[in-house]
């Protein structure tokens, strides 16, 4: 049996981007106004805010903190905490908003993601973690080589080739070309992908998602209010969270993230469902060997079979388990605090039938949405949705 | 008072380049001078006259079968240490893992200073204060550029085991053995740097300086020490050195580390000897620098171990440009800041966690073998989560489990920097930065040997820790042809 005990009455999110004429305040107005106007009945009070936002610092305005986004949404008074998880930080706001309205203590509760990837150089920015960490076991490790090595092991390993890898970038950016709020909204080829430049090998510029700023907001109420504000609810059918340590070479494993593994255990044991029930997931595909780890360790295919999976369709609109039919991080884009929630606005829409030209099948009325990230991938969290009341 | 000396014998030697070779020819281009048809030896971006001189060390005293911990002494001699002023002596003492309550000495300020290593360990041996002593010279110095050293200045390291030897000892005694030594002092100017110099300049003419400096000091202790079958002879500018061994006759052994590397400055007239104490016979050492010579003379009764392997520690290399020896060295930098060490070199991290680092520590668990690396972030085990946790050195050697080859980074960074997660020889795993001249090579399963390199050089203070370089041959290709169930199972700690 799902938890349902919560659900999701609207959502929204901004056309992702380089998003360099607005403010984070502005972003996170407009994800706000894009799910309150998503609510179809009514116009819910606010009861409390959660905002995750992944990197606290712009330029001289250090530790983006729990208020400074109400008083940006002309809330400012209400309760709200800021929470940082690293890449998952918007599902895990999710999770906890979710838990929040569970209490009782909040009825209507915001989850909103913000995030400004651009405004800072990107030698200043996403690459300055080279020389973050730890002096030595992390120096040189930009974001591409937390994931590379698994690419690496993985090739070695069951035969995964560069084109399989390629065909991820492909698929998605095909579906961002139907996600009017994607980042990247162009066809790519196979030969394009490996004729990019290397940027981590055996990563491709082309199997590495873009720097995208971007916003999205849900609207969360108690399963029994839901009916308030939407004759269609999404109603939280399970989540889970795991951790493994955080410097690659603890890894017990370099063909899987076991952190998605036991993250989406737990979801599924507390959705009741099982893989085979998810009509359509959401996954992080920061880079193309990620989306293949993520369906085998989501159990969607057997380990060692992502490459072929993904070569031969299985995840496309139309496959067996479409997977990122948003155009994922890869062509929709990874404002990193908001990218959670924007998937979680695209299980919203798919559910609900709402997704139009990139709509997919609902047969189960379930569907999965997964981040990993941190040092060594050390954090993942997997929520699952579902209509089913 | 000489017969209560004791005799001072030579059981080890090793030697080291760096990794890059700059023709001399692409020197002169880029000034427009003509000649120059020498190869120079250059450190790369993450090596110095500390890493050559590590690298040296460890090859003299496993050559010499000798312990770290059995090491009383270290006299290292080194024109210019990583530290202007500052710990340099204790960081190298720290990365051989030698005792904390070792003697010794850090001779600098000119090239004479290998030979102030080697006279300074001698008399400690000599007076009773040491039993073994270990005597590094190296240098890796930044010629100031259009300079008419620069087309001369190359990078080397030579290390040798000295060890007391009874009063009255006959037998087979040591291999060889340090015999008498002579100094002269002229109080010249000849190549200088000074506090806000970038690089070494030259102040006298190259005539000048053979003809009233060099060969009249070199002849002068020469002479002193007595004849010789061998001489090695330090040499600031690669024509100085056959000059004067036709005044003193015998056979000049330096040329070969001199063709190899360049002018090694202090390490010049070690590195020079390194290879010749393989053969029996009378043999002199002679180091210049500052208007210093000293000359020592050396009887090699049998081959000293490690000199065999001189040769080839000498060879091989990169070729490089002279753009890429100038970032190589610093000396060409892009105008961005580079980005600042999130944990910097000040900080208290660095006290807690730079001897694990230097000597490389992991922290083995007592209840299911697992090494949790480093150990001052891992109270508990990563596997089991035991405290009961002893603190050991790793393996030095491992293999490939995975890797990548990073290429986008920004300053200070240098493209391509291989990553690489390794299996070592005792089971740990360790994600180490591989070195740039194997970016290309690397494969899973390749056989790797753990060497010091510099990892970054901070706010100016150089930050040492080790790099996974390939052996030769890799071998990745035995472990690809059985990948499958087998590897995957190795994958699984």
């Amino acid at each position: 049996m799902s938890w349902n005990k919560v659900a999701v009455v609207g959502a929204g999110l901004i056309k992702m981007g380089e998003l360099f004429d607005q403010s984070y305040e502005q972003m996170a107005a407009g994800a706000y106004g894009a799910a309150m106007s998503s609510v179809d009945k009514g116009r819910p009070e606010i009861d409390a805010a959660i905002v995750a936002t992944q990197r606290g610092s712009l330029w001289g305005q250090e530790g983006i903190g729990g208020n400074t986004v109400p008083s940006a949404l002309g809330l400012s008074g209400i309760p709200c905490t800021r929470v940082e998880n690293a890449c998952p930080s918007g599902s895990d706001a999710f999770r906890i908003g979710a838990m929040v309205v569970a209490s009782g203590v909040h009825d209507v509760v915001l989850v909103i993601g913000v995030e400004k990837m651009r405004d800072k150089s990107t030698q200043e920015g996403l690459l300055a973690r080279a020389a973050a960490g730890h002096p030595l076991y992390n120096r040189g490790e930009t974001a591409p080589v937390l994931f590379a090595p698994f690419a690496t092991r993985h090739m070695h390993e069951f035969g995964t080739t560069p084109e399989m890898l390629a065909s991820v970038a492909v698929k998605n950016h095909h579906n961002g070309c139907l996600d009017p709020y994607a980042h990247f909204r162009n066809e790519i080829t196979v030969e394009q992908v490996l004729s990019s430049p290397m940027v981590c090998s055996p990563l491709r510029l082309l199997d590495c998602c873009p720097q995208t700023d971007g916003a999205a907001a849900v609207i969360l109420t108690s399963a029994d209010r839901a009916h308030e504000f939407t004759d269609k609810p999404v109603y939280v059918a399970g989540f889970g969270v795991a951790t493994d340590h955080p410097y690659l070479h603890e890894k017990s494993t370099y063909v899987g993230l076991p952190a998605t593994t036991l993250a989406s255990r737990r979801a599924y044991d507390m959705a009741g469902v099982g893989p085979d029930d998810i009509d359509m997931a959401e996954v992080h595909d920061c880079f193309t060997i990620t989306e293949i780890l993520d369906i085998e360790d989501l159990g969607f295919v057997e380990k060692g079979k992502g490459g072929p999976a993904s070569l031969e369709g299985e995840t496309a609109l139309d496959g067996r388990i479409p997977v990122n039919p948003s155009g994922g991080l890869l062509a929709k884009g990874h404002p990193i605090g908001a990218t959670g929630l924007a998937q979680i606005t695209e299980c919203f829409w798919q559910l609900r039938e709402e997704a139009g030209e990139r709509q997919v099948a609902i047969r189960n009325g379930v569907a999965l949405q997964h981040n990993v990230g941190g040092r060594g991938s050390g954090v993942s969290v997997v929520n699952i949705l579902t209509r089913n009341r | 008072m000489t017969s209560t000396l004791r005799p001072v014998g030579v059981v080890g030697v090793g030697a080291a380049a760096p990794n890059l070779r700059l023709s001399q020819s692409e020197v002169s281009r880029a000034w427009s001078a003509g000649g120059g048809r020498g190869v120079l030896a250059v450190c790369d971006a993450d090596e110095d006259t500390l890493t050559l001189g590590w690298q040296a060390a460890r090859r003299a005293l496993d050559a010499a079968g000798v312990e770290s911990g059995a090491v009383s002494g270290l006299w290292w001699g080194t024109t210019k240490p990583p530290f202007a002023e500052g710990p340099s002596h204790a960081f190298l003492a720290g990365a051989l893992d030698l005792p904390s309550d070792i003697d010794g000495a850090l001779c600098a300020g000119s090239p004479h200073a290998g030979m102030e290593a080697l006279l300074s360990a001698w008399d400690a041996l000599a007076a009773g204060h040491a039993e073994v002593a270990l005597v590094v010279a190296s240098d890796a110095l930044v010629p100031g550029l259009g300079t008419a050293g620069e087309a001369a200045t190359g990078a080397g390291a030579s290390a040798v085991v000295l060890v007391a030897l009874p009063g009255d000892s006959n037998g087979a005694g040591p291999p060889a053995q340090l015999v008498t030594r002579a100094s002269r002092t002229m109080a010249v100017v000849d190549r200088t740097r000074g506090d806000d110099d970038p690089g070494t300049g030259d102040v006298y003419d190259p005539r000048l300086f053979r003809e009233e400096v060099y060969l009249p000091l070199v002849a002068a202790a020469a002479e002193a020490l007595g004849a010789q079958e061998r001489w090695s002879l330090s040499d600031p500018d690669g024509k100085l050195a056959s000059a004067a061994a036709k005044r003193l006759g015998g056979t000049l052994v330096s040329v070969g580390a001199h063709g190899a590397v360049g002018d090694a400055g202090a390490a010049a007239a070690l590195l020079g000897a390194a290879g010749a104490l393989g053969a029996p016979g009378s043999l002199g050492v002679i180091g210049y620098g500052g208007g210093r010579v000293t000359a020592v003379a050396v009887d090699v009764r049998r081959p000293v171990p490690g000199a065999d392997d001189v040769g080839a520690a000498l060879s091989g290399g990169q070729a490089v440009g002279y753009v890429g020896a100038l970032k190589a060295r610093g000396q060409l930098r892009p105008q961005t800041d580079p980005i600042p060490m999130g944990v910097p070199p000040g900080g208290a991290a660095f006290v807690r966690g730079n001897a694990e680092m230097l000597a490389l520590e992991g922290a083995r668990c007592a209840a299911c073998g697992t090494i949790s690396t480093p150990p001052s972030i891992h109270p508990h085990c990563i596997n089991c989560g035991s405290t009961d946790l002893e603190v050991v050195r790793l393996a030095r050697r491992g293999r490939v489990h995975t890797f990548v080859v990073n290429q986008t980074m920004p300053p200070p960074f240098q493209a391509p920097l291989p990553l690489v997660v390794l299996d070592l020889d005792d089971g740990a795993r360790l994600m180490v930065q591989g070195i740039s001249a194997d970016a290309g090579a690397l494969a899973v399963g390749d056989e790797v040997t753990l060497v010091l390199r510099r990892y970054a050089l901070e706010r100016g203070i150089p930050v040492y820790g080790y790099k996974a370089v390939r052996v030769d041959g890799g071998g990745g290709t035995a472990e690809s042809a059985s990948a499958g169930a087998g590897a995957e199972a190795a994958s699984t700690r």
